[in-house]
């Protein structure tokens, strides 16, 4: 549509309302300088007019980070209170301070980092350098991990049901993978689409994990959250990739939620119609595809679940849209007809969804 | 009255509940809830008070309260609950329970 990069910088200013929203994004993501300013202002201003709150996640960015950056963390301590980012505790480059979570944090988000870069060579979660901001100690007792938009925010845990939650390198890559998803397929956070955000999250979370352990997909435990629960809690972690639904089953926390195939797809309006509940059953999916491929997760199940998201998954993509993406996209990289092709259309077969 | 409570979402996707008899707590407490319930103006708020783009992870509320035979339930989350209706919210997250 723009030939140059002087067009769309004299074009973006004056006709901010008329440029979609999708074609913003795409100039935010791709330039540089104050091209991109511009485009984000204009994301910003259309955004606060329409009223959508998803677009201002690009925007701290705009203020922090316009030249390409490598590897940058900062950990903060909202000590107990709900205030984000909190006090700035240790930034890049700092040495280890005393407390454990600001420690976990900080590793573990440079792990998530390495590992994005080095096998699919994205520069952070907006595959812009941008910074990787966390914050420990968020309110009293939190039973929580979450993130904003912007920033990971983690809470101490209860200590009866949960430990803190910086303890687990995937619950990590999970919040940073939901950047990731923000900045590329955009999955809206309810239904099935949000049920397939949160199974991005899982997947390259236990990715995640698996690389650093130099794990083989046959040898991984696929269990989300491992030592997350207190020692008194009845249940291995907080879900299961391999075998959805099984993963606790503790009075304190009743039983595991998560179906493992369409057969006892969860209904219910709770939890934004079952984002955590029903991505069991994409969950399980890549888990059959890794296995199947056999060796290790990250080298062909992940390269087609990670351009699927980057360049081929939308907001509003759904479980029967996504395996059709995935087989695509398999096929792509990997041939007609290829033990891809066929791995990836067998595993969506099996959980039901083809 | 009465209060049913359903805390969903969050990381972890544990769907916690509690059901508050106000008329058979402590009298302490009964005047506690019945304010917080007061200045939450929970008769008069929104049915729904939840976020057009939610935050991945964040917590979701809904909250049913039976009062002399009115009946109001409000859907919310960590990301839009009003202020005014965090106290009570932050109580009944203490009395849930799986």
């Amino acid at each position: 549509m723009c030939r140059s990069k002087a067009s769309i910088r004299q074009a973006v200013r004056p006709y901010c309302f008329i440029i979609p929203p999708y074609m913003l994004k795409e100039v935010a993501k791709r330039e540089e300088g104050a091209m991109r300013e511009h485009a984000l202002e204009s994301l910003a201003v259309s955004a606060q007019l329409r009223g959508q709150r998803a677009v201002l996640g690009l925007l701290p960015q705009a203020m922090t980070a316009f030249a390409v950056g490598g590897k940058s963390r900062n950990v903060f301590d909202a000590h107990h209170t709900e205030d984000l980012p909190g006090k700035l505790v240790r930034r890049e480059g700092d040495k280890a301070t005393r407390d454990k979570a600001v420690n976990e944090a900080y590793t573990y988000a440079g792990v998530t980092y390495d590992f994005y870069k080095k096998i699919f060579n994205r520069n952070s979660v907006d595959a812009r350098g941008m910074r990787l901001d966390s914050t420990v100690h968020y309110d009293v007792n939190f039973d929580n991990a979450f993130w904003n938009g912007n920033q990971m925010v983690y809470g101490d845990g209860d200590g009866v049901i949960f430990q803190r939650f910086t303890k687990c390198l995937d619950v990590i890559g999970h919040e940073l993978t939901h950047g990731v998803t923000q900045f590329e397929a955009g999955l809206v956070y309810r239904g099935q689409p949000g049920a397939l955000n949160e199974s991005f999250s899982d997947v390259f979370g236990s990715m995640i994990k698996q690389w650093r352990l130099k794990q083989k997909a046959d040898k991984a435990d696929w269990v989300i959250g491992e030592g997350l629960f207190t020692p008194q809690i009845n249940g291995v972690g907080i879900r299961s990739m391999s075998n959805p639904g099984t993963a606790y089953d503790d009075p304190k926390l009743g039983k595991d939620p998560q179906p493992a195939d369409m057969k006892h797809y969860f209904k219910g309006s709770a939890d934004n119609y079952g984002v955590h509940i029903n991505s069991g059953i994409p969950n399980r999916a890549f888990y059959l595809t890794a296995v199947e491929l056999g060796g290790y997760s990250w080298d062909k199940a992940g390269k087609i679940w990670y351009v699927a998201l980057r360049d081929r998954i939308r907001p509003s993509t759904n479980f029967a849209q996504a395996a059709q993406i995935l087989i695509a996209v398999a096929r792509d990289l990997y041939g007609v007809n290829s033990a891809a092709e066929k791995a990836v259309t067998k595993a969506w077969k099996a959980v039901g969804v083809l | 009255m009465q209060i049913s409570f359903e805390r969903s979402g969050g990381f972890a996707g544990v769907t916690l509940r509690a059901d508050v008899d106000v008329d058979a707590l402590s009298a302490a407490d009964a005047k506690r809830v019945t304010k917080m319930i007061q200045d939450a103006d929970f008769f008069d708020l929104p049915k729904r008070l939840t976020a057009a783009s939610p935050q991945p992870d964040r917590f979701q509320y809904k909250i049913t309260i039976t009062d002399k035979g009115k009946q109001k339930t409000v859907t919310t989350d960590d990301q839009t609950a009003p202020e005014s209706l965090k106290p009570l919210i932050r109580y009944l997250n203490q009395q849930a329970h799986a």
